[in-house]
């Protein structure tokens, strides 16, 4: 006899069920999300480039040199060169309009779309190119403004432009804004013509780059010595850090779920191995008292452990590959992200969480198998001491701590989720051996259904206990992650509630702050409060004067900022260091956001020497601040008290919701307002949306597997003790039982190893939450006491319903049958 | 040949040790019939268990074809079971999630045989259920199984075969059907068969009867 026909005779007998769906399922988790979670990341990766329109950029001050643009296409790489400019576009008619100019070479974008219209909001095509020589797009706003339509010419420096199209989005909107005028697209080769770039001017040039990752590095490597003050080199890093964070958060949320999955698989493998190792004890027993030796036994069994194994390795790795193709497809649809390479990583985790699983909870029990003497044939009371030992569960749950470590590449993830698995298992097991021993002292004064139910329970104390941490391990498991994914999706809305800010305004003075607000309001635009702001410079700190802005030798830079004054401290600020002052406060006092603070090297009770214009006025640092960058409400780097910075001139600046439907408002406000600037953000804050969503259907999916991944721990942890209630209710029966008794009995027992499970749960569950938001995943804690009642509930009528489900055979069937079959 | 010297099987209980045998001495001639008869308790598995190497003695030992099993360990042992040993228990012990026909395979497939299935469907039409070979044992009567285990136990050709109460779960009429079954088998095969059993009938029919009573071997005829 061979492991393959061991293996195909226990399948036939329905042997293998819960034990092979529980290693598909742990392979198929850990494959699908991580390989999803790559997947996920590369093509997020790959949006964001959108956000730059290339995978790299060099941002110069000074013309990019042509020999740069030559070595980047010998290196294999796709080039693009953009210019741009604030300038004034002019008319015919002599209508002038500050727009952001931008020139762009052909070619742009080298990632992400130009999307254009042939009228102002005509129909939008992406297959456009760009602008031909002699010809401009504008921004559908600056026809309105400068009156003009498609066919007319506008002036930018001495070169008339044919107005061709409108351009209706660019992928690199928010960072290739050039001042904060309204979009004017030409093409580079008219730039000479116009006679406006001199040396010294004002303009930011751009080499777009694009191709294979090694191509980039090799050129990367190159150009980064040649780059001179004023020239950098941007990544993805550089296109959306408020998107960067969002994704870390998901990023960690999925693949804590991973970690999740592996342990809830691995359990559902330890319960599905006992009992396939129980109901092997009989057979083992005959097949070595037939003559087969302890080895014999071993390589049989460990043989089609193995079998078993690669079989569901390589199922699970398929499946694992549907499921993350399947949830991509979803996206895919929906909101048009392609799935980015996979790699081989996650094929290689989901194979060694099949080793793992299998090496640590599935062969203990079996290689003990080997042990069972061959008595036990003649004599069944002979323990077969096949089943699990401590030391199991312990090399065991090392494993799978190991296992988790490196799946989530994060230890304070996994402590957390251990720290709750310990509070869980260590108090639990405790906690219900004694409320299993009080169940008895009721049981005996209840009726006859409670007294079988309850002297049940006591009879099998111990397993019955083991059954009971199983349980709670996999409802806590399950609550875990609904706890966080609702913070996180909490977070993610409070961040960008509907009706956020989308529009900011700059430079709004003094005078026009009342007529501003009124002009808004009887428009029915909600704004913001109006924040005084006053350019400046922080000179030195504690006497030691900082190097100059544009020094490149020093780390610590004198370092330019918008100011302001504040009595209470704004929104989205938390104060880290120091404290906040009292709005009356005469002292000069200064509040620095804290990467700020690095960057000039303050802290609290550190003095500031600081220029606004040609004055200098010294502050003590009071406080440090962190600041929520994704709030996309005004954020101040430095902040004085009111009398510090009152008395200097300033103007304001504020922020507004406005509907897509109302953007042509904006036309008035200009008009109204010639010299506020407007910053539209509406664009980049509805890409952030998306992404924000995207990650939470994600998150949504890989919940859901999760949940399944619990749910099957439940049935194994079920099925365990199903063959002694099955005997125990057959002969029950036997002795003239009723059905009501035996079923009444069944689910009281299981509804009370569900309420304690339920009870157990949460409070390990609740652990995790608290080590998981505070320590691992830059969350805020919330208790859930909601959570307290639902999990017991749950508990109840999960493990009550599965109980009584996977037992109604013995109250069903003749009782003979029940008792044959075992 | 079968032949125990001073065997003898203690365990320890609380407060002491329970002497189950006090030193057996016997010989069983290769082909005759032998059985073991006693009231419960009185040692007659734990002797039975021990001829056939499935437990080791605290004194004394098992000689089987000049082999003294005491010198064995429990893998060699297996090795001689495998090779020369048989048997028929009073619950059948056939595998549940096997079929009548796997189940008297197994034996033959433990040992390498390559005509394991012509073997085991020749041995089950010698028991009279060539119309049973597939099904499952839940599905066949107790007589049935217990055709089933006896196909089983000679389909390896054992030199002894050791029967544990092969009637006790059947009624005297499939008793006594199996009876002749075992004795038939017996004969044509040339096996040495050694029972434990209540049922005088069946003790009456064998060449040899040894009386167990309190660990030790009364008579025997």
């Amino acid at each position: 006899m061979n492991p393959a026909v061991l293996l195909l005779r226990d399948w036939r007998g329905g042997e293998l069920g819960v034990l092979l769906s529980a290693l598909l399922l742990a392979v198929s988790v850990v494959v699908g999300i991580s390989a999803f979670v790559n997947s996920l990341q590369s093509a997020l990766v790959s949006e964001s480039l959108r956000f730059l329109a290339a995978d790299r950029v060099i941002r110069s001050s000074q013309a990019i040199p042509n020999e740069w643009t030559a070595r980047a296409e010998l290196d294999g790489l796709r080039v693009a060169q953009t210019l741009g400019f604030p300038s004034m576009a002019v008319t015919e008619s002599d209508k002038l309009y500050l727009a952001s100019i931008m020139a762009v070479s052909s070619g742009y974008p080298l990632r992400g779309e130009l999307l254009a219209s042939e009228t102002p909001y005509g129909e939008v095509r992406s297959d456009v190119g760009v602008p031909k020589p002699g010809e401009t797009w504008l921004a559908p706003r600056l026809f309105a403004l400068l009156e003009v339509k498609p066919g007319d010419r506008v002036w930018v420096g001495d070169k008339a432009l044919v107005v061709s199209g409108a351009v209706r989005g660019q992928p690199d909107t928010a960072s290739a804004a050039f001042g904060y005028g309204p979009r004017l697209l030409m093409n580079l080769a008219d730039i000479p013509a116009t006679g406006i770039i001199q040396p010294g001017s004002r303009v930011t040039w751009r080499l777009l780059l694009a191709g294979e990752a090694a191509a980039l590095d090799t050129f990367t490597q190159w150009v980064t010595p040649l780059l001179s003050q004023g020239q950098r080199l941007l990544g993805v890093e550089d296109s959306q850090p408020s998107i960067s964070r969002t994704l870390d958060r998901a990023q960690g949320f999925l693949l804590l779920a991973g970690s999740l999955g592996v342990v809830l698989a691995a359990a559902a493998i330890a319960l599905a191995a006992r009992r396939f190792s129980e109901r092997h004890t009989d057979h083992v027993a005959i097949m070595k008292s037939l003559g087969a030796s302890r080895g014999r036994i071993a390589r049989l069994y460990g043989g089609s452990l193995l079998m078993l194994g690669a079989v569901a390795t390589a199922l699970g790795c398929a499946l694992g590959w549907a499921l993350q193709g399947l949830s991509f497809k979803l996206f895919a649809e929906q909101l048009g992200v392609q799935p980015g390479p996979i790699g081989l990583e996650p094929y290689l985790i989901g194979g060694a969480t099949a080793l793992v699983c299998l090496g640590f909870f599935a062969w203990p029990p079996l290689q003990r198998l080997a042990q069972i003497p061959p008595l036990r044939v003649l004599r069944r009371d002979i323990d077969a001491g096949g089943a699990q030992r401590w030391v199991d569960y312990a090399l065991g749950a090392i494993s799978v701590f190991g296992l988790m470590w490196w799946y989530s590449g994060d230890l304070r993830v996994t402590g957390s989720v251990v720290a709750g698995l310990s509070l869980t298992v260590g108090a639990g097991y405790c906690a219900a051996q004694l409320l299993l021993r009080g169940g008895r002292v009721l049981g005996s004064a209840a009726g006859s259904v409670w007294r079988l139910a309850l002297a049940n329970l006591q009879r099998r104390g111990a397993a019955n206990a083991l059954q009971m941490v199983i349980f709670a391990i996999a409802i806590m498991l399950m609550l875990v992650l609904v706890i966080i994914r609702g913070a996180l999706i909490d977070q993610w809305q409070a961040q960008l509630p509907p009706g956020s800010p989308n529009h900011f305004m700059l430079n709004i003075t003094a005078d026009e702050r009342a007529s501003l607000a009124s002009f808004l309001s009887e428009r029915g635009i909600e704004s913001q409060p109006q924040f005084p702001m006053t350019r400046g410079r922080v000179m030195a700190v504690n006497g030691e004067k900082l190097a100059a802005a544009d020094s490149a030798q020093s780390q610590r830079r004198q370092r330019e900022a918008n100011f302001t004054y504040a009595d209470s401290l704004p929104e989205a600020n938390e104060i880290i260091a120091g404290e906040w002052w009292d709005a009356d406060t005469d002292e000069a006092q200064v509040s620095l956001e804290e990467e700020f603070a690095q960057r000039v090297g303050a802290t609290v009770g550190d003095l500031l020497e600081l220029r606004i214009a040609s004055e200098s006025f010294e502050a003590r640092v009071s406080s440090l601040r962190e600041s929520d960058w994704q709030s996309m409400k005004p954020n101040f780097f430095v902040i004085f008290p009111r009398k510090t910075l009152e008395r200097f001139p300033k103007t304001f600046l504020t922020s507004f919701y406005l509907p897509a439907e109302q953007k042509a408002q904006l036309n008035a406000l200009i008009t109204a307002f010639p010299t506020v600037t407007i910053i539209e953000l509406d664009i980049v804050i509805a890409e952030i949306r998306t992404i924000i969503d995207r990650v939470g259907q994600a998150i949504e999916l890989v919940l859901a597997v999760i949940l399944l991944a619990g749910a099957l721990v439940l049935i194994a942890g079920v099925q365990a003790s199903v063959d002694i209630r099955l005997r125990e209710s057959a002969l029950l029966r036997a002795l003239g039982a009723k059905k009501s008794l035996l079923l009444g009995a069944l689910l009281i027992e299981f509804a009370t190893l569900g309420a304690f499970a339920g009870l157990l749960a949460v409070l390990g569950a609740e652990m995790a939450a608290w080590a998981l938001q505070t320590q691992a995943l830059d969350l805020t804690y919330q208790a859930s006491p909601w959570l307290w009642p639902w999990s017991i509930f749950a508990g109840v009528c999960l493990i009550g319903g599965l109980g009584v489900l996977s037992c109604r055979k013995a109250v069903v069937a003749p009782p003979l049958v029940v008792l044959r079959e075992l | 040949m079968i032949k125990t010297i001073n065997l003898q099987k203690s365990v320890p209980i609380a407060g002491g040790v329970l002497e189950i045998l006090r030193g057996i001495s016997f010989e069983i001639k290769q082909g005759d019939t032998a059985a073991i008869v006693g009231v419960s308790g009185s040692g007659k598995s734990t002797l039975l268990g021990l001829l056939a190497g499935l437990d080791v003695a605290s004194g004394g030992d098992v000689i089987i074809d000049e082999q003294s099993l005491a010198a064995l360990d429990e893998d060699q042992r297996a090795a001689l079971r495998a090779k020369k040993v048989g048997f028929v228990f009073q619950s059948f012990q056939l595998l549940p999630a096997l079929t009548a026909l796997e189940n008297v395979m197994l034996p033959l497939e433990l040992s390498g045989n390559t005509s394991a299935l012509d073997r085991a469907t020749g041995y089950l039409e010698r028991v009279g259920l060539d119309h049973r070979l597939n099904h499952y044992p839940s599905m066949l009567s107790g007589g049935e199984q217990q055709r089933v285990a006896i196909a089983r136990a000679f389909a390896a050709r054992p030199q002894i075969l050791f029967a544990d109460e092969p009637t006790g779960n059947l009624d005297k009429a499939t008793g006594d059907t199996v009876i002749e079954l075992l004795f038939d088998l017996n004969r044509s095969e040339g096996t040495t068969l050694v029972l434990v059993t209540h049922d005088e009938r069946l003790a009456r029919r064998c060449k040899q009867q040894f009386v167990m009573e309190s660990g030790v071997l009364e008579a025997s005829h």
